[in-house]
């Protein structure tokens, strides 16, 4: 058969010149760009400013009067959480004019509308007849009157603040966009005592500044802790009866171990994102490197060896790279490597010392102490070197780390008596101070819980 | 050594730089993006500005069957206003050039107007009616009336087609500023009708008549602005864009929701063009100018970060 007859039996095969023009021809036709009917005039609304969200959260209702209490504990958890992310303004309960609202019901908008609310969240606290706690939410658009979120959880009923942080994530990362970090705990130093006989304990406490849980007993000083990505181990250095080394402890059991076995001090240690290895200084002399330990196979690799101080080790979220600080230029700056080692590329050039460098979760920036004109400054700059920015400013402000979203970044400041912790958006914005029950430093902020 | 091409592929390259080169000239466009608060904001512009602005193309097609109406009454149709009073005696001062044989504006009253619905009815020169109302005889125009016939027009030398002669310069006089004043009554009535339509005619779709939205489009902005609370972008430029086709009604409020243009591809995206759908809805009734309702009762508001 030949291939004439070929394509007299099959009428709609294509010859190559036929397929080529009519791949160009759709090609092009793809290409036109989609636009409205041409008659609609286009009125462009520019950049506004940003403006915190009004959202009204009336109590939580109680399925029983008893679960009354708990219900309102719920809302006040998740308005304190809105209002400290600084990207919400809860409005005053007094000014509501539907007190009570059934979540079963499509709430009276206009009466929310009237007080200017833009979101309400609704909810209920059910004591299961098991014992267990039942929690729904629902989140509603108040101009267009659609629902935006909606969920219900079970619970044992201790854990009622922790689902209060669960919905108030949710409605955070409906309403901005971004991942909540609320569901989260924040490991620190506690400071208590005089300064000349200052008591260093490891504390573990929820984001908000609630429940507290100490983790060691003080007799030896520790510093520098960090969350595995695990959540249930923290590395930390301890210096006890020998040299300093490095430590891991599990938070649920309380076991502990030295990680690696060195000749030397061993400090600046953090986790790498799969929670497989941990990196660290090792001090050898004068100088310093870094290395990295298999937890699993405890085998180690060096990472630097330069006649300097490398030290505060921090991997990208992806574990492909890390930063660091090393005086090898002179004096101390931020360098970002492979994590296997090899080249390391200096990225901070701005006057005065740059220390602590830590990688954001989000892997966009890179957060430094620096110091310089008598000033310790916070501050944020691109993996690249760009976009440097400081954050704050003054006596004496250290040891940045950031929230799991990576929008928001904790540290110490210490105005003389004693070191407090605070957060501050990495805009700069919202700057406040974060409930401990004494003075404290040193804070580490884990994943996501959830 | 010879290379050997092969012509099939010669001939799809060729007809693709073909294709695409005829794409890129014929579709390119350019969108109609309202300049950036360049806005005229209408109480500050001037008389000229304004002129410029409102006028029309006299030869233009009339897109607007419907008649001027500036009042809602009984239907009486009026005589085109424009050129009314246009008919205004030079002033005379002591230094004042001759009057001139002609007035300037003689070709006014004949020259028939391009079909104006609401002129049709009852064309009229206009110096008659004003002649005819005994309550308008000016003193200045009676005088130079007078002075007219004291020193009747000489035929000029070489009599070519009338031609506009320079104005010569002329003196002011301060103890003569009365002079300068128009002591006749006003000649405009409101033309009536069934529904109000300031627009006698909008002229052709190029004329600068119909475009007045950067008028009530800053009006717009102005109001929607108060109500948007543009959520927090962070750092990072995502260089958010959302668009809406709304439907007003005349007194302002939405006809109907309004519909967003495309879907948001990020959930900060989504986030933005309902922060800016919120804005729209809560800011109703919009105060816009009754007399553009035909432009703003079908727009597309662009809530943007992006720099043009």
């Amino acid at each position: 058969m030949t291939d004439k007859d070929l394509s007299r039996q099959t009428p709609f095969r294509l010859s190559r010149r036929q397929l080529v023009s009519g791949m160009a021809t759709l090609g092009v036709l793809a290409g036109i760009p989609v636009r409205p009917a041409s008659a609609q005039k286009r009125i462009i609304v520019p950049e506004g400013e940003f403006v915190p969200l009004p959202i009204a959260i009336p109590n939580f209702v109680g399925g029983s009067p008893a679960d009354g209490d708990v219900g309102v504990g719920v809302t006040q958890v998740i308005t304190n959480n809105l209002k400290r992310s600084g990207l919400f303004v809860p409005i005053d309960q007094a000014a509501y004019i539907d007190k009570v609202v059934n979540i079963d019901a499509v709430p009276q908008f206009n009466n929310w509308k009237s007080i200017n609310a833009q979101a309400l969240v609704t909810g209920r606290m059910t004591r299961q007849g098991d014992g267990r706690l039942k929690a729904e939410f629902r989140l509603w658009d108040v101009a267009t009157g659609q629902p935006l979120a909606g969920q219900q959880y079970f619970t044992q009923p201790e854990n009622w603040r922790r689902i209060a942080h669960i919905i108030s994530d949710q409605i955070y990362e409906r309403l901005t966009g971004e991942k909540g970090y609320f569901d989260s705990r924040v490991v620190f130093v506690d400071e208590t005592g005089s300064k000349e006989r200052r008591v260093k304990r490891l504390a573990l406490m929820d984001q908000d500044g609630f429940n507290v849980r100490y983790l060691t007993r003080g007799t030896d000083l520790v510093i520098t802790p960090r969350f595995s990505p695990s959540t249930q181990e923290i590395t930390y250095m301890e210096f006890g009866q020998g040299e300093p080394r490095v430590y891991l402890l599990n938070v649920e059991t309380g076991q502990r171990e030295i990680v690696g076995n060195f000749p030397g001090m061993t400090f600046s240690p953090r986790f790498s994102p799969d929670g497989q290895r941990v990196i660290m200084s090792l001090q050898q002399g004068g100088n310093s490197n870094l290395f990295a330990m298999d937890l699993r196979s405890k085998s180690t690799t060096r990472l630097t060896d330069t006649p300097a101080i490398d030290t505060s080790p921090s991997y990208s979220p992806d574990g492909s790279h890390i930063t660091f600080e090393s005086d090898r230029g002179g004096k101390p700056q931020i360098y970002v490597m492979a994590a296997t080692g090899g080249q390391a590329q200096r990225i901070s050039f701005g006057d005065g010392t740059y220390s602590t460098p830590v990688w954001s979760p989000r892997g966009d920036y890179i957060a430094f102490t620096k110091q310089g004109g008598g000033q310790f400054s916070i501050g944020i700059i691109k993996p690249d070197g760009s976009g440097e920015r400081i954050l704050t400013s003054g006596f004496h402000n250290e040891g940045p780390t950031f929230a799991p979203n990576g929008r928001v970044v904790m540290f110490f400041r210490d105005l003389g008596p004693g070191p407090n912790l605070f957060t501050v958006d990495i805009s700069g914005r919202f700057e406040q101070r974060q409930p401990t029950p004494g003075f404290a430093s040193d804070p580490a902020w884990s994943p996501l819980l959830s | 050594m010879k290379v050997k091409v092969d012509k099939t592929v010669v001939a799809s390259i060729v007809l693709h730089l073909l294709v695409l080169g005829w794409g890129l000239f014929t579709f390119s466009t350019k969108a109609f993006v309202m300049p950036d608060e360049d806005v005229v904001a209408v109480d500050v512009i001037s008389a000229d500005q304004l002129s410029h602005v409102t006028a029309g193309m006299k030869s233009g097609k009339k897109e607007n069957p419907k008649p001027l109406v500036e009042k809602v009454a009984e239907a009486k149709p009026i005589d085109d206003a424009t050129g009314k009073v246009t008919e205004k005696a030079p002033v005379v001062t002591d230094t004042a050039p001759p009057p001139q044989p002609k007035p300037v504006e003689k070709p006014v009253e004949k020259k028939p107007d391009p079909p104006k619905p609401v002129a049709k009815t009852e064309p009229k020169p206009e110096p008659k009616q004003v002649e005819k109302k005994p309550d308008m005889t000016d003193p200045i125009a009676e005088a130079l009336k007078k002075d007219e016939k004291k020193h009747p027009p000489k035929p000029q030398a070489s009599t070519p087609p009338p031609q506009p002669q320079k104005p010569k310069d002329r003196t002011f006089d301060s103890t003569k500023i009365a002079a300068l004043l128009d002591k006749r009554d006003p000649s405009h009535l409101a033309a009536t009708g069934d529904t109000l339509n300031s627009n006698a005619a909008l002229g052709t779709t190029k004329g600068k008549a119909a475009d007045n939205s950067a008028t009530w489009g800053a009006m717009f902005q102005q109001q929607v602005e108060r109500c948007w609370k543009k959520p927090y972008g962070g750092l990072d430029n995502q260089n958010p864009e959302a668009a809406f086709s709304i439907r007003l009604k005349r007194d302002g409020t939405l006809e109907s929701s309004p519909a967003p243009e495309g879907t948001p591809a990020t959930p900060y995206l989504r986030v933005y063009q309902e922060s800016a759908l919120r804005a729209i809805i809560e800011c109703q009734p919009y105060r816009l100018p009754a007399a553009y309702f035909e432009e703003w009762k079908f727009f597309a508001p662009v809530f943007t970060e992006r720099k043009s």
